[in-house]
């Protein structure tokens, strides 16, 4: 892990001498490597979710609104669950679940001629509440929604 | 990979499936084979970055993303590129129609 760390800021430190601030890569891996291994603890508890938000966005003040989170009601394969997210404008968008171990599942970096409509297909091991937060203009927005998974698709 | 990259009104929008096990740490270990999943995905046009995303181990089995982007881009090849947990890395392009 040490190691890992080390070659992570080193090739930071060289990307960020060789290539505009615009083009740099912004890998939340390397850049918040805690916030991939905050664990979901209960079931219905968003303990987990609240604090991998944190993790990523420094803080867990966090509005509803302004975002729009597509997911179904019920999963029949936990395996793929579609998940769109999207909003007018964001400089970051990010997706949490409260189903499995780790609750961060993906985080979006927006360029600026991005347009903030993502799609993945996500897999949850069991029910639980998919989560989407948007940072826009510096504040927090969510958007969430209970998907019910009625196969789990995890290994479970 | 495989790519679908459609231009219209100023957008283009992509759709992407990779081809890759994504094995969370439980499906490895009930597989006993090394855990691996794609970490990080960007999408770029040219020199210009369009797409980003970092991603876990949730994501399914082959994993399908779509995005957007504006600019005037019709014409142009959109190239995607993936690094996984193990350091692999894959990059291809295809033209925006």
């Amino acid at each position: 892990m040490e190691r890992r760390k080390f070659l992570g800021l080193g090739a930071g430190l060289f990307a960020a001498t060789i290539i505009p601030a615009s083009l740099v890569a912004a890998n939340f891996r390397e850049t918040k490597p805690e916030a991939w291994k905050v664990m979901n603890t209960k079931e219905e508890n968003m303990d987990g979710v609240n604090a991998g938000i944190k993790a990523i966005f420094g803080t867990d003040k966090v509005e509803e609104g302004k975002v729009k989170l597509k997911a179904p009601d019920i999963a029949e394969n936990g395996a793929v669950i579609p998940i769109t997210a999207s909003t007018a404008k964001a400089s970051k968008i990010a997706i949490f679940q409260s189903a499995n171990p780790e609750s961060v599942v993906a985080v979006f970096d927006i360029p600026a001629n991005g347009v903030p409509d993502y799609s993945i297909r996500i897999k949850m091991q069991k029910t639980g509440t998919v989560v989407a937060v948007a940072e826009i203009d510096g504040k927090l927005y969510k958007a969430s929604k209970v998907v019910k998974v009625t196969i789990g698709g995890c290994g479970g | 990979m495989r790519i679908k990259a459609k231009f219209k009104k100023g957008v283009t929008t992509v759709k992407v499936m990779a081809k890759h096990a994504m094995l969370s740490y439980q499906e490895a270990e009930k597989k006993k084979v090394p855990v691996n999943f794609i970490t990080h995905v960007v999408a770029k046009v040219g020199d210009e970055l369009v797409y980003e995303v970092t991603t876990s181990q949730f994501l399914s089995k082959n994993p399908y993303l779509k995005f957007a982007f504006k600019g005037e881009n019709k014409g142009k090849e959109v190239s995607i590129t993936w690094t996984d947990l193990s350091g692999k890395t894959k990059t291809d392009s295809k033209k925006i129609k």
